[in-house]
């Protein structure tokens, strides 16, 4: 009896030595000699081993980074900081399945097939993130704005994802960098900031407009 | 402090630095001469104190290697104005830090661990910083532990860097591309050693234990195990920094123990190791409680080649001065006198460099120096500033080591008149075979 483990490091060898998708499912338990109901028993198709792959990495990153002791001690831009760093320590062991994947469903615009189950996952850390930033006052609470953090966030994970799969310096050491700045900056955009003031300065003249035109009488 | 945000760190970001520095120095400029036109007598102070402060400010958002050409810079006090180093020395101490779970990572790379799960106790939050690193304090088995860790991508960013510093250092300095890249070059050799924790840690075991003979000197022991390419481990050393000791008001006997112990240090290694620590800024040295000198920093060494050092000291420490045609004969091996000078030129380059020789080898002709008497960097100072406004020294002369033996050596004198220490100058004295 085949195990979903088997499974899945049977597709990954095939997908790392082949470049491609194995022809049908037929063909692929052919090769690993198990019926094909102890397939389906598992995934429903290729691309849910994929999907599976990642957020079985993405939930182990952040089972493994909540256990650190400093946790605790951290700010909510320093957790996410966390992730990211771990995030890519965690997917070096799988670089070329990871590079394979990425590729073969590489879109655009859109979020990745590949990464749909990975997204959830991640959008419910970032959301708890963010809340517990907004509490803490570590971040700004804006009207509208506040409920697309996350989308921020999510952005910086492909653009990191993205980095580092095509990052040759030595040690990935790039992606450091990517990661350190692009998270700062982000979370710069989160916090309080000139621009807040700036707007509510904007407003109450906008309110008092009355005003300034009598002034200028 | 504030943690720094992001360094900028693609050579365009650095560029735009860079370039928005020399766009303000220009408006500087401006402002001055057009002050200048209302007011004659305007002098060139507020300029000068303008332009350090726009300098400081974009080198120190630059961090790394910009940061330590900065402190380089300022310790050339003999060659800038008093208002550039002032700004200039403030970057030795204050630079901001970065991100906790930076420092974590950087732990897993080289270790595969957590820093708690190497050390029993570890401050995430550093408490120095380095100009391509920063400093925590850490504790194993009841021992206080100094840990350095170095930015990822420090190494990348030096050469260029230091590409971008050239045409600044020309407007700065006032000197042509071409004489120029060599000095560069050395300067980014030593730089790029810096980057290399692990030879870092090789040679401060190498020199603490050569240095071992040295009384009232301390180190700080090295932990190889716990160190590796961007980390060191080290002892930590209590004490105070050359401020705040001077701020306890030390006796002139304290004073000169240290300021001997300075000196001992420094003659030791140039004379009987031959390389030396090059780097003498006062946030590398420490004064501990039972009064000795600690050392802490040995990622800058500069090690003298003998067809420059047996040249250079037999102008020191000989009667060689004393004889123009040897003297003329050991500036051209140290290529201050070149091959193509005219007669004329040679006349000027000998007198020039003899008056420097001779100031520069002032402590040693007498077997104890006063370092605390003004007059003698008045000196030093007014040699600088004449030789600034010279147009013959606007094309830099000497052979490369000069840079770092000179930064080396003023450094010391600049901390000795510092402390107003008296020392005996003839415990270590230089080898000519």
């Amino acid at each position: 009896m085949a195990t979903a483990q088997q499974i899945k490091n049977g597709y990954i060898d095939y997908v790392l030595t082949h470049d491609e998708q194995p022809k049908s499912v037929y063909s692929f338990v052919k090769k690993l000699k198990i019926p094909e109901a102890e397939f389906y028993q598992f995934y429903a198709s290729f691309e849910s081993i994929e999907k599976l792959i990642w957020a079985d990495l993405t939930v182990e990153t952040l089972d493994t980074i909540r256990q650190q002791e400093v946790w605790t001690q951290y700010s909510s831009r320093d957790r996410m900081l966390s992730f990211f760093y771990s995030y890519v320590e965690v997917l070096k062991r799988q670089r070329s399945f990871i590079v394979y994947s990425l590729r073969q469903h590489s879109a655009k615009f859109a979020t990745p097939a590949v990464l749909s189950g990975v997204k959830p996952i991640f959008e419910n850390f970032a959301e708890e993130l963010v809340s517990e930033g907004l509490e803490s006052g570590e971040l700004a609470d804006r009207k509208f704005l506040t409920k697309r953090y996350k989308d921020a966030l999510w952005i910086q994970f492909a653009f990191i994802i993205n980095f580092w799969v095509n990052d040759d310096s030595i040690g990935f050491e790039k992606t450091d960098e990517a990661i350190e700045k692009g998270i700062n900056v982000t979370f710069d955009l989160f916090q309080r900031s000139p621009l807040d003031n700036l707007l509510e300065y904007g407003k109450f003249l906008s309110r008092n407009g009355g005003f300034t035109e009598k002034m200028r009488k | 402090m504030n943690e720094q945000n992001s360094i900028p760190v693609t050579k365009a970001e650095r560029s735009a630095k860079f370039v928005k520095t020399g766009f303000q120095i220009g408006g500087n400029y401006i402002k001055h001469y057009s002050k200048k036109l209302f007011n004659p007598d305007l002098g060139r102070d507020e300029l000068n104190e303008d332009n350090a402060t726009d300098i400081y400010k974009s080198l120190s958002e630059l961090k790394g290697s910009a940061l330590k050409i900065a402190q380089m810079l300022s310790m050339d006090k003999n060659i800038l104005p008093k208002s550039y180093v002032d700004k200039f020395t403030q970057s030795q101490y204050n630079a901001p830090p970065l991100s906790g779970p930076l420092i974590v990572r950087t732990f897993t790379k080289n270790f595969g661990k957590t820093p708690e799960a190497i050390y029993d106790k570890f401050n995430i939050i550093s408490t120095n910083a380095a100009s391509i690193g920063q400093v925590h304090q850490a504790e194993l088995k009841g021992k206080k532990l100094a840990v350095k860790i170095q930015y990822p991508g420090v190494g990348d960013s030096i050469s260029s860097d230091l590409k971008l510093v050239k045409p600044f250092a020309f407007r700065l300095l006032g000197m042509s591309e071409k004489e120029l890249n060599i000095y560069i070059k050395e300067v980014e050799e030593r730089l790029l050693e810096e980057t290399d924790y692990e030879l870092e840690v090789r040679r401060s075991i190498e020199i603490t234990q050569a240095c071992k003979v040295l009384d009232n000197v301390v180190f700080p022991t090295y932990y190889p195990e716990l160190s590796g390419k961007r980390i060191i481990t080290m002892d930590w050393i209590n004490g105070l920094h050359l401020k705040e000791f001077l701020q306890t008001n030390p006796s002139q006997a304290l004073r000169n123990k240290i300021g001997q112990a300075l000196w001992d240090f420094y003659n030791f290694q140039q004379h009987e190791l031959r390389a030396v620590h090059a780097d003498p800024h006062p946030g590398n040295f420490m004064i501990t409680p039972d009064e000795k000198l600690g050392v802490i920093d040995f990622g800058c060494i500069k090690e003298m080649p003998d067809d420059f050092y047996v040249p250079f000291f037999s102008l020191i420490s000989s009667d060689v001065v004393k004889d123009k045609d040897k003297t003329i004969a050991a500036f051209r091996k140290l290529d201050m006198i070149h091959t193509a000078d005219t007669p004329a030129q040679i006349e000027f380059y000998y007198k020039a460099y003899l008056e420097m020789i001779q100031l520069f080898a002032k402590p040693y002709l007498s077997t104890t120096f006063d370092f605390s008497q003004p007059e003698f960097f008045a000196q030093l100072y007014a040699y600088g500033e004449k030789i600034a406004k010279m147009p013959e020294f606007k094309q830099a002369r000497g052979v490369k080591h000069f840079i770092y033996v000179n930064r080396t050596n003023f450094g010391l004198y600049t901390i000795l008149q510092e402390l107003k220490a008296v020392v005996r100058t003839d415990t270590f004295k230089p080898h000519i075979i």
